[in-house]
């Protein structure tokens, strides 16, 4: 499985304060550095928010070899158009950086997130209470984490692709063209959703560069950007709304035609704690469910420069018609008919973690194992045997990859027990020395 | 044959926000052990609805679950005011729970019947002005 953390060992000085941060234990710190358990790593980002040194960085593409190559087809993510300053109309943006050598498939995004969201509603309308909620799956994040940890939702995921999967698969099929598309990615979970996809094999994207990067190299190109009235007319840009909390989930009910109940949360703790209400049945009467594991939506991404509170405030300020014409209706309605633009193409499967053993009857004695370990150990999580607790601590011991002398209370404890062996052992005297009185 | 798992809470009365602390733990443990998704799930769903009943109804009370290699028991305690009407409180909706617990979205009369839906074997006992115990299993 790929991953787009990169770690400097250099700048890591084996602090644990991103193994306390991950939502699924996926970090230890060995030898004194940062090791990441491959198989439970969702890319949230979390650890990189962690890290006050800065030993945990986005393992982009190399957006200068990218532009070597001439020009560059690329999918700027929605949070793209508000880092200038004030919101950046798409077509402007598009205008302005074609000098640039970059191709903005805005068209093409256009047409995917009003797909995408046209898709869902339809797909909501035909299910029964049931079925329903269903969950969105634009954040990769968000659907790892429910293949880990939650894999009896999987079935309440959209069965829809990523909408900016569908935008560079509706380009190719334009332009015919083999050129590799280039996103512009607000965080690490989009970077796998291209290095390693669930749901098709492989992603429509090829390359993905952190929009941090390309904001602070746009910028010091001297590229001008301005706002304009003139565009606004002509499109709708609901898409940038996607950026925020609560965007798609308004597209899908502006596009369902009837009332459906929405709920969207974002940042991580709130994500965990309603993908946990669904699972237990709670969530009656909704019919679609938006998480994002970012504060306020993707605007809170890692790899985002700008502010995500001034972001936020830029893009509800931008006037979106959320309308559907007739006219669009029936264009999305021929999109729609044809399922391979939209439909996601393999089911995705669920990925637990290792059971203690695969044999019940010895799962159940490491169990025991286990329990009578943590009994042991001082309960206080401090991270100081490289793991995020003591109950993962004595889970690590019970598969053999850990010593309870990890622990330094654990190994205090018998430094003590010894230091009393040799007092008194010390004690001991043969008969030829006079005992002390 | 490897012995029992036993795992047990105590549940406090109208605390809502520690609900579902043992619902985490038997699900997390299930899972541990390689048990399907599905019946991790059913134990979590079961789990959840008895500790709100201990929570909004019975006063508080013992949460236990008994993991063997063939099923997992479920049981609940309480010492609270007992069901005078055992057949009418697993019907769906109906329910006796007050102001509080529906403000917070919980006494929908979906939880007895919830349970009885997600287990394998069903047992419940009260007596009024006792307490009540609810006894499940679900087999692997």
């Amino acid at each position: 499985m790929a991953h787009s953390l990169r770690i400097s060992y250099s700048a890591c000085h084996g602090c644990v304060n991103c193994i306390k941060s991950c939502p699924t234990e996926a970090l230890r710190v060995i030898d004194g550095s940062i090791t990441i358990i491959k198989d439970l790593c969702v890319d949230c980002g979390e650890c990189m928010r962690a890290c006050d040194r800065k030993a945990l960085g986005l393992d982009d593409d190399d957006w200068d070899l990218i532009r070597a190559h001439g020009m560059v087809e690329a999918l700027p993510d929605p949070t793209f158009f508000a880092q200038f300053g004030s919101f950046w109309l798409p077509d402007l943006a598009k205008k302005a950086l074609g000098s640039w050598g970059v191709d903005l498939l805005i068209d093409e995004m256009e047409t995917a997130f009003d797909l995408s969201a046209y898709a869902s509603s339809r797909i909501i309308k035909n299910l029964s209470q049931e079925q329903l909620p269903l969950i969105s799956v634009y954040c990769p994040a968000v659907v790892r984490l429910i293949q880990l940890q939650f894999p009896e939702l999987l079935s309440r995921l959209l069965p829809i692709e990523n909408p900016l999967d569908i935008a560079a698969e509706l380009w190719r099929k334009r332009t015919k063209s083999y050129a590799p598309v280039t996103l512009f990615t607000p965080c690490p979970a989009k970077i796998t959703l291209i290095r390693d996809p669930l749901g098709r094999e492989p992603s429509a994207l090829q390359h993905a560069v952190s929009l941090r990067k390309v904001v602070h190299t746009l910028m010091a190109s001297g590229v001008k950007v301005t706002a304009s009235q003139e565009a606004r007319l002509r499109h709708m840009w609901r898409f940038a709304a996607w950026s925020m909390r609560g965007g798609e989930s308004k597209h899908v009910s502006c596009f369902a035609g009837r009332d459906i109940t929405v709920l969207a949360v974002s940042g991580l703790r709130n994500t965990i704690d309603l993908l946990q209400q669904v699972e237990l049945g709670r969530l009656k009467g909704v019919d679609f469910v938006e998480c994002r594991t970012c504060d306020l939506g993707c605007v809170g991404g890692v790899a985002v420069p700008e502010s995500r509170f001034l972001l936020n405030v830029r893009n509800r300020n931008i006037d979106i018609d959320w309308t559907l014409t007739p006219q669009k209706e029936e264009e999305l309605a021929a999109l729609y008919a044809v399922e391979k633009t939209w439909k996601m193409r393999d089911a995705i499967p669920s990925k637990q973690r290792v059971p203690l053993s695969n044999d019940l009857s010895e799962a159940m004695s490491r169990m025991k194992q286990m329990k009578a370990i943590f009994a042991e150990l001082p309960h206080i999580d401090c991270g100081a045997c490289g793991r995020p607790s003591c109950m993962a601590m004595s889970e690590d011991i019970v598969r053999e990859q850990g010593e309870i002398t990890d622990c330094i209370f654990k190994l205090r404890e018998g430094i003590v027990s010894l230091a009393n062996q040799i007092v008194s052992l010390a004690d001991l005297q043969p008969h030829t020395i006079k005992k002390k009185r | 044959m490897a012995e029992a798992i036993y795992i047990e809470h105590s549940v406090v009365a109208d605390d809502y926000l520690a609900a579902g602390a043992a619902s985490n733990n038997i699900k997390e443990t299930l899972k541990m052990l390689g048990i399907t998704s599905s019946i991790c799930r059913r134990a979590a769903i079961i789990t959840y609805e008895a500790e709100m009943n201990l929570v909004i109804h019975g006063g508080g009370g013992k949460i236990t679950a008994n993991i063997s290699e063939g099923s997992v028991e479920i049981k609940t305690i309480d010492h609270g005011p007992g069901i005078p009407d055992v057949e009418l409180a697993i019907k769906e909706g109906y329910t006796t729970a007050g102001d509080r617990a529906r403000e917070m979205g919980f006494g929908a009369g979906m939880g007895l019947p919830n349970i009885k839906r997600n287990a394998d074997e069903f047992v419940i006992e009260s007596e009024v002005g006792k307490g009540t115990t609810l006894r499940t299993v679900i087999r692997f």
